[in-house]
């Protein structure tokens, strides 16, 4: 499922998780631990002056392992978090990490240079830079008289 | 090993700015991307191995000059110190996560052998062995016979 869609302001859930995510900001301890259950990566979106920036907390992969692809103003992440080789499932004493395939699809709030894209890893955080396309040039359509 | 962090954090005068003081900012502001002002624990895997235990946390977006791992008095502290992003931002239009500092400590059983800890950091997970000491380790008793 996209989690952002333009133009669509009006989103109750999304509004009483913000509500809820301030709530528990003032009881701090419980801010990390109740939220942790959600999407993995977790993203966010900015828009600078000349792009938009997507950045997703994606630490423990191999760069060369995340696939990022961008079709029809969508762009998918996807890849696999793996467990270290020497745990064995019975020997976990906490467990909290996420571990497993994940997949994020995003839409994108407007027409981006695909061409000029650009993603890097760095310290565990994914950063896609999507370019604004320039606006092409408006064409006349010229209307005719019906008969 | 148990956990320390069911309380509150303690104020770290030392190491961070005065903005950070182990509560979130005040409610109502949401925290802009560029400001990191709020403290998050990592999250943590922690296994057993045959040589002793083996501790994952996830520390996204810090480095090895931002991260600080210290054991006192059988207490191990994790910090991870954020940097801050120059992005010039008009517009945040979606957002999942929000950017702090990490920090999280425990206290380490008798059994660990605190000269022989091992971290390393790699792309934003730090790993911490941290081995049984010899006298630990179960030993096999001979049984003489008469």
């Amino acid at each position: 499922m996209a989690i952002f869609r333009w133009g669509q302001s009006w989103d109750p859930f999304h509004d009483l998780e913000q509500e809820l995510d301030r709530l528990l900001q003032s009881v701090h301890q419980t801010f990390h631990m109740v939220r942790s259950a959600r999407n993995f990566p977790q993203c966010n979106i900015i828009e600078t002056p000349s792009a938009y920036i997507v950045t997703a907390q994606i630490p423990g992969v191999e760069a060369r392992s995340i696939e990022v692809t961008i079709s029809a103003g969508c762009l998918v992440l996807k890849g696999i978090r793996r467990p270290p080789e020497e745990s064995r499932e019975d020997s976990y004493r906490r467990r909290e990490r996420f571990h497993g395939a994940w997949h994020r699809k995003i839409s994108l709030p407007d027409r981006v240079d695909e061409d000029n894209m650009k993603a890097d890893y760095s310290a565990g955080i994914l950063r896609i830079t999507l370019p604004r396309a320039t606006p092409g040039r408006a064409r006349q359509i010229a209307v005719n008289e019906g008969p | 090993m148990n956990e320390q962090d069911g309380q509150l954090i303690p104020r770290r005068s030392d190491l961070l700015p005065a903005t950070v003081s182990g509560t979130a900012s005040p409610a109502g502001t949401p925290s802009s991307p560029e400001q990191p002002q709020l403290l998050f624990h990592p999250q943590m895997d922690i296994y057993e191995t045959d040589d002793g235990l083996v501790l994952y946390a996830d520390l996204p977006g810090v480095t090895l000059d931002g991260l600080e791992l210290q054991v006192q008095d059988k207490k191990l502290t994790l910090f991870g110190r954020i940097r801050q992003t120059a992005d010039e931002i008009v517009q945040v239009l979606h957002q999942e996560y929000q950017i702090g500092h990490f920090f999280r400590s425990f206290i380490l059983s008798d059994d660990v052998d605190h000269d022989r800890i091992e971290a390393r950091l790699a792309n934003g997970v730090l790993r911490v062995s941290l081995p049984r000491a010899e006298r630990a380790k179960p030993r096999r008793i001979e049984v003489a016979g008469n």
